[in-house]
């Protein structure tokens, strides 16, 4: 006879590739050092929750030597800013963030010629950051709203664009050979479970969510995408279940299709692997999408643990745990009868 | 009952309005008061967005009749703290990175409040017991149970309220936790997405949808509904100018029905009227005439040869197939010591983005047709939306709202093209929103996919061979299908170094509704089943879970399915990471849990018991308060 609740873990791994799939991905930004030390960006896409100002802030804080809340991001327009495409396909941060900085570089050496040569120094020797601009070996500084306001006076703003190409490779029709992306990340999660063998009824304790970002620019960021996406995974594996009888959904409100809350949620640790990416300027890769794939799986795995039955189907209802620990104990006993 | 005057408190301030009869306490609030902090997630209870306090209690301001409010005080997200300041709690949520779309962030931010005043003592499984009904679909509400904790501490002056202020720049901004810029927005309830916005002369407009899965339009009257007082505009497929069809590579699906409709819930027709009742009321005068047809609800059905055709350009019902071969898997499979087969299937699963989709078209005085929603492509809506009103592409312009939950559900321009045609027909600006049943059976939805794996491996372990077949429901549209059936191939089977394999992937047409992008675009599905199996060929040989995919992982500059050779690989890496954080005991795949030494250990939780978590002040324990 089994406990009434029976623990168990399971592992998964997982692959995923970055930015759009077997084409060319490109994306375009402009910048502009601007008065007071400050910063303009532009780009074509806004927050969908994922944090993408907020990194795009941080790289072009860091590119240009102000503080992320010196940067005014804009403008999610089709009108007014240069193309982003979509906001999917875990491309934020490879696209647009790499276009951001580069676009941010092309500024600030327009300002760095100007102020090189107001110095009589070598631009090479030029630093900035965090609102400050120095030339390394002299004690030559001043701050970033006197650099720019040099700059002008001299007769230049400083401007800047920049456009990032992924280079993907279309699939051949025939054997599906290409080079689909240019960048690769990879996963491995642990998941622990407890098992009620009378209810039916799984909980997630732990997960441990190992995955490759590349390089993570804002590490409580990378978290929160993967505790998101661990989430997400995990109502597919145990509890959502979109419905219909002869295309009429029978699921059509929260009542019906059930979600996550707070009281499935487990604890969640995430270890962020940092294996660059050598062929961006940031080396980041990305994390939105990666963070769901092994989260389903190793929570099956870990079921097939703790109570040796395999759910090949999704979602684990409580349901389809009992009927399967049914069937298991029936063919135990049947095998048993035999011998 | 007819209108009446209603007096109350809002926020600290005496209001005195008429209000009209059946109106919600919410659409009071977001309506009359412009307090738009306070969102409507579902409009059924369900999901705690409209969430605001009654006289200190905590309501879901959805189900509560405005009348009800009277002589009360409400207090509202917008109210918690002064203008330009955050409280404790909203501050917590800015620390700690707690929002993410924040659309269910304003109704966090309450029921935490509250959770907080209701016991400034409350532990950890009594702040998850009382954000209960409160659903987060980004957060992985992690980050908020940490910024509750962190509230909890500060207000209680155990911590030093410094520790909300943000962390020191330190050497670089880079790898620093920078905290989110758009959080004070969002904590605050004062970010307006596309459904809290307004414009001067706005018309409001409904959509009418089809009842049927499959069925022939003979006819649609909308005479009726034009003639009726406050209608602006009625319309259908006819009113388009252009090229009809949108879709993320395939563009099979016009703007509205066109001589058919191909799954329950697709438009058929729209009305722009004064207010929304009125275009509710004009939907009910829209007579169309249908023809049912014989609906395929089974990708497998729509594959046979004879099955209905539900697009004339897709006689077979294939939205896509996608082939990859490498060596040659008959060889492979020879060279084999046993060999595994078995099938998987994954459901259909809904975005569930807390904000259901929203947005407002207007012509501006260049004549530039202009839509603003929270659409996860505006590049390609652009492109598209040119081709369909057929206008240059610079007089078409998209503005991307901020996406209360996108996950790919919103790369779809379901809803944006009639937007577009009714404000170029009345030249005023429309609004559309849906409602949640509304956005549930209109949009698109991970793809179910059923898989028949076969791999075959030497007793070491070493995979020699795999074939994997995976047939998925597209439903009735293309939308994203071709590109998740083409990443579901070339992901498949993992990533492992497997010498030969064989797979095919297909998209097929249904009457069901539409499947398309969601969070990972087809890699779930194909990496469940390879996941799953590689767990089962473990078993059957005797090894660790961990053991059998290191020996098949790719290394640096190994060759992938699709023959790509890559760079640096991080899988040891993360195998390693994985297995070290989570204290892994190794041994062979089979029934190990209840012999485990490394369960229950740091890092996970206490699992829930029946019964309820809220002490009351006196540790007595409470009845859960629903
Ligand atoms: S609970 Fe009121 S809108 Fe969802
Ligand atoms: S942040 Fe909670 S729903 Fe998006």
């Amino acid at each position: 006879m089994m406990a009434r609740r029976m623990r168990g873990r399971g592992v998964a791994a997982s692959w995923y590739g970055i930015a759009r799939t077997a084409t060319i991905d490109r994306a375009g930004a402009w910048a502009e050092l601007d008065d007071g030390g400050t910063a303009k960006v532009v780009t074509g896409v806004t927050e969908i929750g994922e944090g993408i100002l907020t990194l795009l802030a941080q790289v072009a804080a860091e590119e240009l030597g102000v503080r992320p809340e010196d940067v005014t991001l804009g403008d999610n327009d089709t009108a007014r800013s240069p193309e982003a495409a979509h906001a999917g396909a875990t491309r934020q941060t490879y696209m647009i963030g790499n276009s951001v900085a580069l676009a941010c570089r092309d500024a600030r050496a327009k300002l760095f010629a100007e102020i090189a040569d107001h110095w009589d120094v070598a631009e090479d020797t030029l630093r900035a950051f965090n609102g400050e601009l120095w030339a390394e070996g002299s004690n030559l500084k001043m701050t970033m709203e006197e650099a720019v306001a040099v700059c002008k006076r001299r007769g230049v703003v400083p401007v800047g664009s920049g456009s990032f190409t992924a280079h993907g490779t279309g699939l051949d029709p025939v054997d599906g050979s290409g080079s689909p992306w240019q960048a690769y990340v990879f996963g491995t999660q642990v998941a622990e479970v407890e098992v009620d063998t009378i209810t039916g009824e799984v909980q997630v304790l732990g997960i441990w969510a190992a995955h490759d970002v590349g390089r993570a620019i804002n590490p409580r960021g990378v978290e929160g995408q993967i505790e998101g996406g661990v989430v997400q995974g995990l109502g597919q594996a145990l509890m959502e279940d979109y419905q219909l009888d002869k295309g009429h959904t029978t699921t059509h409100g929260f009542a019906k299709y059930i979600l996550p809350t707070s009281l499935d949620i487990p604890e969640i640790t995430s270890v962020i692997v940092e294996d660059r990416d050598p062929l961006s300027p940031l080396g980041a890769k990305g994390i939105g999408e990666p963070a769901l794939v092994p989260t389903a799986p190793a929570i099956m795995n870990a079921i097939h643990d703790a109570i040796g039955v395999r759910i090949t189907s999704l979602p684990a209802t409580p349901e389809k745990v009992l009927a399967a620990l049914k069937a298991k104990q029936q063919s135990e006993q049947q095998r048993q009868a035999a011998e | 009952m007819s209108d009446f005057e209603m007096e109350l408190e809002v926020n600290g301030r005496k209001v005195r309005r008429r209000i009209e009869p059946g109106q919600r306490l919410l659409d009071f609030l977001r309506d009359d008061l412009n307090l738009t902090g306070t969102k409507e997630g579902c409009g059924a209870g369900e999901c705690g967005t409209c969430s605001v306090f009654v006289d200190g209690k905590l309501v879901k301001s959805c189900l509560m009749p405005a009348a009800k409010a009277q002589g009360t005080k409400v207090e509202t997200v917008e109210g918690l703290a002064k203008p330009g300041e955050l409280t404790p709690v909203q501050r917590a949520f800015h620390k700690t990175g707690a929002s993410q779309c924040g659309y269910c962030i304003p109704g966090m931010v309450m029921a935490a409040t509250s959770a907080l005043r209701e016991n400034p003592d409350a532990g950890i499984d009594e702040i998850k017991e009382r954000l209960g009904g409160n659903i987060c679909r980004c957060t992985g509400y992690t980050k908020i149970f940490e910024a509750v904790e962190l509230a909890r501490e500060v207000i209680a002056g155990r911590l030093n309220p410094a520790t909300l202020e943000a962390d020191p720049a330190g050497e670089s901004f880079i790898g620093n936790n920078v905290r989110r810029l758009d959080a004070p927005s969002k904590v605050s309830g004062r970010l307006r997405y596309a459904g809290d916005m307004v414009m001067p002369d706005m018309l409001h407009m409904q959509v009418l949808r089809s009842p049927h899965a499959h069925a022939k339009i003979r006819s649609i009257d909308t005479s009726a509904a034009e003639a009726l007082d406050g209608v602006a505009c009625v319309i259908t497929c006819d009113d388009v100018p252009g090229e009809d069809g949108f879709g993320v590579f395939v563009h099979d699906q016009p703007v509205m029905a066109r001589g058919k409709v191909r799954h329950v819930g697709e438009a058929v027709a729209a009305v722009a009227a004064e207010d929304i009742a009125t275009a509710r009321k004009a939907l009910k005068l829209i007579r169309v005439d249908y023809e049912e047809l014989p609906g395929l609800f089974d990708p497998e059905d729509a594959m046979q040869p004879g099955a209905p055709v539900i697009h004339d350009y897709a006689p077979d019902n294939i939205v896509k197939h996608i082939p990859v071969r490498k060596g040659d898997v008959e060889k492979g499979f020879a060279e084999a010591d046993i060999i595994v087969e078995q099938t998987y299937e994954t459901q259909q699963v809904e975005h569930a983005y807390l904000e259901p989709e929203a947005g407002i078209a207007y012509v501006d005085a260049d004549d530039v047709v202009t839509v603003i929603s929270p659409s996860q492509n505006i590049t390609h809506h652009r492109h598209m939306l040119a081709h369909i009103i057929d206008r240059p592409i610079n007089k078409v312009r998209f503005i991307m709202s901020p996406v209360g939950g996108g996950f790919g559900g919103k790369e779809d321009m379901i809803y944006q093209g009639m937007l577009a045609l009714a404000a170029m027909k009345t030249h005023r600006p429309v609004k559309l929103v849906f409602t949640r049943e509304e956005s549930i059976i209109a949009s698109a939805k991970r793809h179910p996919s059923r898989v028949t794996y076969r791999m075959g491996l030497k007793k070491n372990g070493r995979i020699t061979a795999a074939s994997f077949r995976m047939i998925s429901d597209g439903g009735a549209y293309g939308m994203s299908t071709e590109g998740v059936m083409r990443k579901a191939a070339i992901l498949s089977c993992g990533p492992y170094d497997i010498p030969n394999v064989q797979i095919d992937t297909y998209g097929v047409y249904t009457n069901n509704t539409p499947s398309g992008a969601f969070r990972t675009f087809g890699g779930m599905q194909a990496q469940f089943a390879t996941e799953s199996h590689l767990d089962i060929c473990a078993e059957k040989l005797g090894l660790d879970p961990f053991e059998i995919r290191r020996i098949n992982m790719m290394r640096d500059g190994a060759v992938t399915h699709t023959q790509q050779k890559l760079g640096s690989v991080s899988l040891a890496r993360v195998l390693e990471a994985a297995e070290k954080a989570s204290r892994w005991e190794a041994g062979p795949v089979g029934q190990r849990g209840p012999v485990r030494g490394d369960l229950g250990g740091e890092g996970t939780r206490q699992p829930c018991t029946l019964g309820s978590r809220i002490k009351s002040a006196d540790g007595h324990n409470k009845e859960k308060v629903a």
